[in-house]
């Protein structure tokens, strides 16, 4: 039908359009995109090669490694663009809701929308790789190709289908409120596989063929067993697969209508106390205290920041977890000292882009901070905020630290390991914030922290913030884990120095381009 | 009688589109003034050159006389902003907010509550005082965000579109104040394309057309006997027969 022939070409080339149009006028984003882009195909071509190896393993492996690999695509599918909502306009039906377009031609459309673009070919490659990888004679090939395009469809439909119903929630404030934090368990999740290797739950073979004789009989692990087989077995798979494409397709329809004419969720605000805190009783009034007290609030309020928290503290976790695995049993103070050193660092790396979170609001900083005592007074609030937080956080780590290796004598070092490595993490933050600001999305998602085009400052900031704090904490913690403790005695202090010092230095710099600054923390997202 | 607000020469360019080219822009002390000029005319970013939260390429901005890019301490501590956009700290209640901003410029804790109290209730924001700004509705946000601009008393007050998207009720409340405090002495300069609304409330208005002023005085200078918006289109130059030519497809309701 030509129609069809139209709309198809209609919304590749809106798509098209789209991508193009984010990257004109802006270097940062197109050197982003080429970088995307090479991204890519690295990673289709890696993607194909890898899958064409199974071919090198015995088949059952094979089969196994295949029904795995076809399963984490479709579920990626469908968790992937929930968390990245918002970075693909055509993905929104709401906005073509004012068009006179019959919900089959919307259908049709969006899917070729959603067609078009990068990761889906990197997709579409990657599993087309299985049919190098596990078809056998002239039947496997023919169903494989079926198989293949089957599940593309259905990695497309899922994902649809998810966006979709879930579109009217996620467009109101509670609704991206809860997805922001969601979108940690989700990082955890992709986390898991990592951690159960690395800690020899079993045999990774056993492993894989336990979860494969499962997801075997999921629609991606029928496709992966389709191409296997390539029989009749296969054949009837393949119609099975098919109908459950369908009857996503049909399910995504219905919503998609649905969403079109449902209004969003009214969100009722909640109301807060009126309490201004303990802050007030020790802090003398004035600009400090009105930072401190703003940042605690926002710690506490702004999801953004429980993400960041939540994934300081689950990062201390994961590492604590993974060291305590690799050493045969208790291996002296060295340990707690390294570990909670490191969740200084993780927690003060939060700070490596101090306005980022403020966004576009930092103008009302900026339009009150006339001098770089301004600056350095709104840094220092910032700092001590977080510290109040992080002051009993490190204790916690260094305290379960000391006491699971069996050396609670590390315990006090520890501490003192632990802020001074905050203090060095602020004063180098204090400088990155200002010399590399880029702006924190409204909805965090789990890939990128930064606005479309800032990816390259946010890398280099949190590099930079990273290299930083490492050089500057080595002289302490190295001393330490080689035995000479009393030398964290020093580390609170070298860590307050370098703390005024970078801040000092950040505010020097940071005041006499707040515009830029301010510009750069105000990206549309 | 010396000018609030004076620049001179004021430019800006974004890549190779030139945002503001070359503005002279006069607003007498104690004025209540617009300017007004059709969309992307380059308000919006004068405004925020003259307020130090953009840099210009080229150019002078002075308030009160100091220059705005060097006296910047003295010059803050003057001024009051309600940028464009309506961008405020969503995660503090409104009365959280205006404590935050008090605060943030030294004036002491009891002062600001009992004027953040005060505005507040002028502004007909007392019941949603302790809800999240991130909650608030349009007209809201432009009254939490004039009471926060107003908070420290200014002595002028760059307002961004303040009355754009605010219902008849709470623009009302934002003119009484408003007016209240020109009366006062102090200086308002805000932006619109809205004629009725800067016909009434005005008493000096610049017209800005493609990056420069293309007229501004009194108002009644400006009108020069015609209605606002008349002596609007004859400046910002469109000719009358290009709204004549081609549409011709247009009404009648027949559908293709």
């Amino acid at each position: 039908m030509s129609s069809v022939a139209g709309t198809v070409a209609l919304f590749g080339g809106l798509k098209l359009r789209l991508l193009a149009g984010n990257l004109r006028g802006d270097l940062a984003r197109k050197l982003g995109f080429a970088f995307t882009l090479v991204m890519a195909v690295g990673l289709a071509l890696l993607g194909f090669f890898l899958m064409s190896l199974v071919r090198l393993a015995p088949a059952d492996v094979a089969a196994d490694i295949v029904v795995v690999v076809f399963t984490v695509f479709l579920v990626s599918w469908m968790i992937v663009p929930l968390l990245a909502f918002g970075l693909d306009d055509t993905l929104d039906p709401s906005r073509l809701s004012l068009f006179p377009l019959s919900m089959g031609t919307l259908a049709v459309g969006m899917f070729t929308a959603s067609a078009t673009g990068v990761w889906p070919l990197v997709t579409l490659i990657v599993t087309a790789g299985a049919l190098a990888g596990l078809a056998a004679g002239v039947g496997g090939v023919l169903l494989g190709i079926l198989a293949v395009l089957l599940q593309f469809a259905l990695c497309l439909v899922a994902s649809r289908l998810v966006t979709t119903s879930l579109s009217s929630a996620l467009r109101t404030r509670r609704g991206r409120d809860v997805l922001a934090v969601a979108a940690l368990g989700a990082v955890l999740v992709f986390q898991l596989p990592n951690l159960l290797v690395n800690s020899d739950v079993g045999d990774p073979l056993a492993l894989l063929h336990g979860a494969a004789s499962v997801l075997r009989w999921t629609p991606s692990g029928l496709a992966a067993h389709a191409i296997a087989d390539g029989g009749l077995v296969g054949l009837a798979e393949l119609v099975v697969l098919a109908l459950v494409v369908v009857a996503v397709a049909w399910l995504w329809i219905k919503a998609l209508g649905r969403a079109l004419v449902t209004p969003d969720v009214s969100t009722q605000g909640g109301t807060v106390g009126k309490g201004s805190g303990l802050v007030d009783r020790f802090l003398p009034d004035g600009p400090l205290a009105a930072v401190v007290t703003k940042e605690l609030k926002y710690i506490r309020r702004e999801p953004r920041y429980r993400v960041v928290w939540f994934s300081s503290v689950v990062v201390t976790a994961l590492l604590a977890f993974s060291i305590g695995n690799q050493g045969d049993g208790p291996s002296g103070p060295g340990t707690p000292i390294a570990l909670t050193a490191m969740a200084g660092l993780m927690i003060a790396l939060q700070l490596g882009n101090a306005f980022g979170i403020d966004g576009r609001s930092l103008w009302m900083n900026a339009v009150a901070i006339g001098s770089e005592r301004g600056l350095s007074i709104d840094l220092a609030g910032r700092h001590l905020a977080n510290a109040l937080v992080a002051a009993p956080l490190l204790l916690a780590v260094a305290v379960a630290a000391g006491l699971f290796t069996g050396s609670p004598e590390a315990i006090v070092w520890a501490l003192c390991a632990g802020l001074g490595t905050l203090g060095v993490g602020f004063g180098i933050g204090s400088v990155t914030s200002v010399v590399i600001p880029y702006t924190v999305p409204e909805r965090l998602n789990a890939f990128t922290g930064a606005a479309p085009g800032q990816g390259g400052q946010a890398v280099a900031s949190s590099m930079g913030a990273l290299l930083g704090i490492v050089l500057l904490s080595a002289p302490f913690v190295v001393a330490a884990v080689f035995g000479a403790l009393w030398v964290c005695a020093f580390a609170p202090f070298y860590g307050l120095l370098a703390e005024v010092l970078g801040r000092r230095l950040g505010a020097k710099i940071g005041f006499a381009r707040l515009p830029e600054v301010l510009a750069a923390v105000s990206k549309p997202t | 009688m010396t000018d609030a607000v004076r620049t001179t020469a004021l430019t800006k360019r974004f890549g190779a589109q030139v945002a503001v080219a070359g503005v002279d822009l006069i607003v007498p002390a104690g004025s209540f003034a617009g300017l007004v000029g059709p969309n992307g005319a380059g308000k919006t970013t004068t405004l925020s050159m003259i307020t130090g939260l953009l840099r210009p390429d080229g150019g002078q901005a002075e308030i009160d006389g100091l220059p705005v890019w060097r006296d910047t301490l003295e010059v803050k501590a003057r001024i009051g902003v309600l940028p464009e956009g309506l961008r405020l700290f969503e995660r503090l209640s409104g009365r959280e907010l205006l404590i935050y901003n008090g605060r943030l410029r030294a004036i002491p804790k009891d002062e600001v509550e009992r004027r953040a109290t005060e505005l507040l209730q002028v502004m007909d924001l007392a019941e949603a005082a302790d809800k999240l700004v991130v909650d608030y509705s349009t007209g809201m946000r432009k009254k939490i965000g004039l009471a926060a601009a107003l908070l420290h008393n200014p002595s002028v007050l760059f307002l961004d579109e303040p009355f754009e998207g605010v219902d008849p009720v709470s623009a009302q409340t934002l003119t009484e104040v408003l007016r209240r405090y020109t009366a006062s002495g102090s200086t308002v300069i805000f932006s619109s394309h809205v004629m009725d609304l800067v016909e009434r409330l005005c008493d000096w208005v610049s017209v800005m057309s493609r990056g420069q002023i293309v007229a501004q005085g009194p108002l009644a200078e400006v009108r020069a006997g015609r209605s606002l918006n008349q002596a609007f289109l004859d400046l910002v130059g469109r000719s009358p027969e290009q709204g004549d030519t081609g549409l011709t497809w247009l009404g009648s309701g027949e559908q293709r």
